[in-house]
Formats: C-alpha cells, sequence, structure tokens
C-alpha cells in the first residue's frame, strides 16, 4: 500500500472521531468565545467610574466642575474618567452605602466663595478602596478632574506643563489587546482537547494496548493525531480571528501565515505534553483536566490579558517556562499593527525550542510507556 | 438516614477510583491564585524620566515620590534614566523635558500602544505636576477631603482571592461531578445504580453532599493559601463554609447533570469547565460588579458567583452591607432547582431506560 494511500486512511478514522464527539473537538472554541465574551462584558463596556455627585454650591464654580468630569477623557475606550451622576445627599450616601455608585463627590455650599477669596478652597471624596488599585484610580483620576477645571477657570497656568508623543497614530483599548490572547489560548485548548478526542476511543476499548504491540514503527499512531491536533488548533484560532475582524476590525492579512506558525509552535508544545497523558490510561482524565487548567493559566499569568514587552519584569519566572508568554505580543503585532515583530527571530528559535523539546519528550515517552504495556 | 450515610460513604469511596482527578481538581484554584496573586497589578509604577536638571525638574522629581495613598502604597517610583537616543522608549514610557522661553513642558514619551497603560502613567505624571501647581497657588488650591471607606486600601489580592473561593467551590465539585458521573457510563457501572432499589433523591442526594463537601474543602484550602500569602482571613469560618457549600451544590450538580446527559467525561468535563469560568468572570471576579458597565452589572445578576461574592464581602471586609437575604434566597433558590432537575435528569437518563 502506497505511503499517501496508508496515511489517508489513517487521517479519514481519526475524522470520524470528530463526528461522534464534536462538543470536544470544539474544546478549543466553546471555553474561550465565553471566557471572551465574559471579557468583553467586562472591559469592553464603559469603565468610567461611577459617582454621585452631590453639589451643594451657591455659586457658578460647582456647575463648572461638575461639566468637568463629563470633559476629562481618559484613553482608555476614550470615555470620560467618571460617570457623574447628579444626586442629592441622602441619595448619594445611600446609593454609595449600597455599591450602587463607587464614589460620592460633595461640592460645599461655599466653594465659589473660598476661590474666588484664595481660601483654601475643598471638596469632600467618599470612595472604595476594598481593592488597592480601584483607590489609586480614584486617587489620581481626581487630580486630572482638578488639573482640567483649573484651566477651565482660567487660574495662572501651570508651572510646569505636561504634555504626550506616542509611537504609531493608533492606539489600542484592552479588548483587542484581551481578544489576540484569547485566540492563542483557543488555538492551545483546541489542540489539547482534539489530541484527548483522538486518543479517547483508545483509552475506552483498550486499544492501548494492541497499540504497543504493533509491529510497525508508533509514529503511524502518533503522527496524525499531532498533525490532526494541530489543524483543528489553527483552525480554532482563525475562527476567532474571525470573529475578532468581525468585532473589531483587526485582521493580520498578509502576516497570517506568521500567526500560523508561531500560534502553531506554541501549540505543539501543549500536544506534547497532552500525548503523554492521552495514551497512558490510568491518568487519562487527570492528564486532561491538569493540562487544559494548566494552559488557561498561562493564560493569565503569560500576558493574556496586557502587553508584556513592556513589563518583562514583572512577569515571574515560572510565565517564561511557557512558549505563550514568548509568543504572545509578536502575534499582537501582527494581528493589531500588521507590523513584523521586532523579536521575530529570537521568539522564531524559542518557539521551535518549546515544540521540537516538548515533543519529543511527549513522543518519547508515549512510545516507551506503550510498549512497555505491549 | 442510616441508608444514605452508608450511600455517602460509598461516594466517599469513590475518591479512590480517581485520586488524580480529585487532587487536581481541588487544589487546582490554590495553585492558579497563587501564581495569579504575584502578577496581578500593583498601585505603584516605575516611571522614567531623564535626569532633572533645573529645579522644576527636581521639584517634580519629588513631587512624584509624593504621589501615593496616605493609607496605602506610593503610586510612583521615579527612576531616572541616562539615554543618548531621544527616540529610544524603555520601559513602555519616559519623561523628557522641553525648555522653551522660560517655559518648561515634561513630555511624556510613550513606546507603548495599548490605552490602559498610556492612562496609568498619564494619571500619574498629571498627580505630580498637580502637586507642583497646587504649592504655587498657595491658598487658592483645591484641597479633596479623602474619606476612604475602610481605615486602609487593601490590597486587590484580597479581592481577587476572595472572588476566586466561589471558582474553587464550583470548578471542583462540578469536574469531578462530572467526571465521575460520566465514568459510571463508560465503565458501565450505570447498570448498579439503574438495578437500586433506593429512592433516587437518596442516591443522587447522597452524591450532590459529597461532591458539595469537595467544592466546600477546595475553596477551604485556597482561603488557607489567600489567608497564608495576603494575611487576611475571614472573620466567620462558619459563614463563610455556608455560602461556598450553596454554590459547591450548585456546581455538583451542573456536573453531574452534565455527566448524565453526555455520558462521556471528555465532553462533560468541558461543559463543568466553560461553567466554572464564565460564571467567575462575570460573577464580579475583578471587581463589586457594579463598579462595571450596565450590561455587565446586568448579566453578573444571573451568576451565582455575584451572590457569593457579595456574601463573603462582610466576612472579609468586616463591614456590615445591609440585608443579604436576597443573595441566600437566590443561591438556595438555584440550588434547590438544580437539584430537582438533576433528579429529572437522573429519571430520564438512567432509570427510566432500565
Amino acid at each position: 500500500m502506497g505511503l499517501m494511500k496508508r496515511l489517508w486512511i489513517i487521517f479519514k478514522s481519526e475524522f470520524n472521531v470528530w463526528r461522534h464527539d464534536p462538543i470536544t473537538a470544539l474544546g478549543g472554541v466553546i471555553p474561550p468565545a465565553l471566557i471572551l465574551i465574559a471579557f468583553a462584558l467586562l472591559f469592553g463596556g464603559r469603565l468610567s467610574f461611577k459617582i454621585a455627585v452631590v453639589n451643594l454650591d451657591q455659586g457658578q464654580m460647582g456647575g463648572l466642575l461638575r461639566q468637568s468630569f463629563d470633559e476629562v477623557i481618559s484613553p482608555l475606550n476614550n470615555m470620560p474618567y467618571y460617570q457623574a451622576l447628579e444626586i442629592d445627599l441622602d441619595g448619594a450616601m445611600e446609593a454609595y452605602q449600597n455599591y450602587q455608585v463607587e464614589g460620592v463627590w460633595v461640592i460645599p455650599q461655599d466653594f465659589t466663595h473660598s476661590i474666588e477669596s484664595g481660601e483654601e478652597p475643598n471638596l469632600k471624596m467618599d470612595f472604595f478602596n476594598y481593592n488597592d488599585d480601584r483607590a489609586k484610580n480614584h486617587r489620581i483620576y481626581s487630580t486630572e478632574i482638578i488639573w482640567h477645571f483649573y484651566k477651565k477657570i482660567g487660574y495662572p497656568a501651570p508651572p510646569l506643563e505636561i504634555a504626550e508623543q506616542y509611537p504609531r497614530p493608533l492606539m489600542v483599548d484592552w479588548i483587542p489587546v484581551i481578544a489576540v490572547g484569547v485566540t492563542l489560548l483557543s488555538v492551545c485548548l483546541a489542540s489539547i482537547f482534539n489530541i484527548y478526542a483522538l486518543t479517547y476511543k483508545e483509552q475506552i476499548s483498550n486499544m492501548t494496548l494492541e497499540f504497543g504491540l504493533a509491529p510497525r514503527s508508533l509514529a503511524w499512531v502518533l503522527v496524525p493525531k499531532v498533525v490532526l491536533a494541530l489543524i483543528f488548533g489553527l483552525v480554532s484560532g482563525t475562527l476567532f480571528l474571525m470573529v475578532i475582524y468581525a468585532w473589531l476590525g483587526y485582521w493580520p492579512g498578509n502576516y497570517i501565515w506568521a500567526f500560523w506558525l508561531l500560534s502553531g509552535l506554541t501549540a505543539l508544545f501543549w500536544i506534547g505534553l497532552a500525548i503523554v497523558a492521552g495514551l497512558r490510561s490510568r491518568n487519562y482524565m487527570a492528564g486532561a483536566i491538569a493540562i487544559v487548567l494548566s494552559a488557561i493559566i498561562v493564560f493569565f499569568i503569560g500576558g493574556g490579558l496586557g502587553l508584556i514587552r513592556y513589563h518583562a519584569e514583572d512577569v515571574q519566572w515560572y510565565s517564561w517556562l511557557f512558549p505563550n508568554t514568548h509568543a504572545i505580543d509578536p502575534i499582537r503585532d501582527l494581528v493589531l499593527f500588521h507590523t513584523w515583530p521586532v523579536d521575530w527571530d529570537i521568539t522564531l528559535v524559542k518557539l521551535a525550542g518549546f515544540a521540537v523539546l516538548s515533543l519529543t519528550i511527549g513522543m518519547l515517552i508515549t512510545v516507551r510507556s506503550l510498549r512497555r504495556m505491549g | 438516614m442510616k441508608r444514605f450515610a452508608l450511600l455517602l460513604r460509598n461516594e466517599f469511596k469513590l475518591f479512590r477510583t480517581a485520586i488524580p482527578v480529585h487532587l487536581i481538581g481541588i487544589f487546582q484554584p490554590a495553585l492558579m491564585f497563587s501564581l495569579i496573586a504575584l502578577v496581578l497589578v500593583t498601585p505603584t509604577f516605575e516611571v522614567q524620566m531623564e535626569p532633572p536638571v533645573t529645579a522644576l525638574e527636581e521639584q517634580l522629581f519629588f513631587a512624584m515620590k509624593q504621589v501615593g495613598s496616605p493609607i496605602g502604597q506610593p503610586y510612583i517610583d521615579p527612576v531616572v534614566v541616562e539615554t543618548s537616543n531621544d527616540q529610544e522608549v524603555q520601559g513602555g514610557q519616559i519623561i523628557r523635558f522641553e525648555r522653551d522661553a522660560g517655559r518648561e513642558t515634561a513630555v511624556q514619551q510613550f513606546g507603548l500602544i495599548d490605552s490602559n497603560m498610556v492612562k496609568n502613567f498619564r494619571n500619574r505624571l498629571t498627580a505630580a505636576a498637580l502637586l507642583i501647581w497646587n504649592e504655587e497657588l498657595g491658598g487658592d488650591a483645591i484641597t479633596i477631603e479623602q474619606e476612604p471607606w475602610l481605615p486602609r486600601d487593601i490590597s486587590y489580592n484580597v479581592y481577587f482571592g476572595m472572588a476566586m473561593l466561589p471558582l474553587a467551590a464550583m470548578l471542583a465539585s462540578s469536574l469531578i461531578g462530572a467526571f465521575l458521573t460520566a465514568q459510571e457510563f463508560e465503565f458501565n457501572t450505570i447498570i448498579e445504580y439503574r438495578l437500586s432499589p433506593t429512592s433516587r433523591y437518596l442516591l443522587i442526594g447522597a452524591r450532590l453532599f459529597r461532591l458539595s463537601l469537595t467544592g466546600l474543602f477546595s475553596g477551604l484550602v485556597l482561603m488557607v493559601v489567600i489567608g497564608v500569602m495576603t494575611g487576611t482571613w475571614p472573620s466567620s469560618l462558619g459563614g463563610i463554609g455556608l455560602i461556598l457549600l450553596a454554590v459547591a451544590l450548585i456546581g455538583s450538580c451542573i456536573g453531574t447533570l452534565a455527566g448524565l446527559i453526555l455520558q462521556k467525561t471528555l465532553p462533560a468535563f468541558l461543559v463543568g469547565l466553560t461553567f466554572s469560568f464564565f460564571t467567575w468572570i462575570m460573577g464580579s471576579a475583578f471587581g463589586l460588579s457594579s463598579g462595571f458597565s450596565g450590561l455587565y452589572e446586568a448579566v453578573s445578576r444571573f451568576m451565582p458567583n455575584t451572590y457569593a461574592v457579595e456574601l463573603l464581602f462582610p466576612i472579609y471586609y468586616r463591614v456590615n452591607t445591609g440585608s443579604s437575604l436576597q443573595a441566600i434566597i437566590l443561591l438556595i433558590t438555584v440550588g434547590g432547582v438544580l437539584f430537582l432537575v438533576t433528579n429529572i435528569t437522573y429519571q430520564s437518563r438512567v432509570l427510566a431506560r432500565s
């Protein structure tokens, strides 16, 4: 029998697995899709802090300050820092105590008078500090409001002006950054789930024993599974890219092959890990659960939620033990900016190293344990 | 009651058939928290600036050191860097100075492309520059009297860990429930359940109770890890136990239902996994739902985790948050309804086919 014919028969029989278990075959699509939807709802909407503003001022300055809340725009999602609701004092404090608003600003009766007479005008700001990150935002957002207000009411110019310069005309929001992270997660999860789907039949019907006794090389069994899992991983990832294009307008264009290459090498690392447990009956499901959960953890610690290139010092050492951490920012360059990653060569070498190491060790352990069973 | 106790004992014995799955299901959330906690955002940012030359630039350097929480951490760690290349921006941003006709400008040069980080750096520079402006304004400067809710700023890790407790209970109970139930079909041991003369409520009740206790245990493991890592412990162990037990019951039902319907371990596991993570992220995982968009807040009201977090909140933060009755009723109702649905599904998928 010709080599191609033999390969085709093997691939065809593996394809049948997907027909019988479509849910698992979609393992790289369903969880990441829901994770993406959840993050879109979490960070994709209006991120302005909802606060109550109680304006008791008898002059005009309180009103001008109130206007400032709508006029000062955050670069994040291009929305105001605050969503200011005008409520009376009692209503504001009640809303605050019921967690309906994040804070309450009270502009006192004599606000205008104290500004005009230079008698140390002050404001009161109640705010949640149950987490220090949000407390920090309350404090430093308030400085943006005051800075704007000073200029609005014509105070003398600041001794030190501030200005900004950006490297690119385009800036991306949080959601596209996360969406690319989820796309890489999808490629990895699809590859992992499909390796398990492709070895499930062998586990249930105890065919692993037959593999162990096979006279031919076990590469005939393992390589098609690896290739098919990889293909499914890349198909899932591409599906996600199409969703991102339709939703957010980002698409790698001519760099799609580079996306496939980087994410494919990353997926091969996970396939190497998955195949070890996938063909060992005793720890089959434990392996599946451990590896899938590990991939999700790596999404969180390996730059899934934010760029890491400029925060490499904040990335813990264990995150660098996974290829995702190395691959994610170059993939973002390709998808979000259509620019060639400056660290392309070194990234490719690293990812290839991860893939080769994982597949070699994974295959060796798998073959050895199968033969021992045989 | 004795029969129930025997069934429960039998359910616990199933631990021996799937030790690795139990260990992973129980300890993985604690591992996840301990790894993520180390990379969670902290308020202190390194802000690079070129060496200050003038008095005003020196003043900015010292103002940056003052920006921070009076009851927490500083927000800026100013770092002076010498750069030969004006276009080179290492570390995401650098503050350079422009001096023109007696006016000085601090130019924040970004190498960043994401708006969230730009916002963070911008706010910090504004805060420092405002300190200088306020000093110049003297009595004209506006003072903001800060009235934070708690006497000190609490680390984000505490909230993040607290919101992960329901995930731990849900994940362990749903994954193990899905696995054990689907396995009964794969190994055909489901036939023993079909032939059993015992009431299905007792059988399912024993399984769900045992899974709920497993979920509770996973949550308690995470609670200990949070306590050790952050030094923050809950005020009521009993309260935590009851809340997590209610969440774990929901997870147990979802996992068992997935196992009963799909009858294969892999897809059943996938359902438990997806449900647990979706309800976690949507259930106030990163902050109280009222702090996010209206749509997020609306959807989060359908997640059991949201109510669990609302109940856990006063236990961790030791503040009175008003009536918890609605959250308690909701968790119990959802658990009760799912218990009935699981029983009906068991009837149709197992008993009706005998």
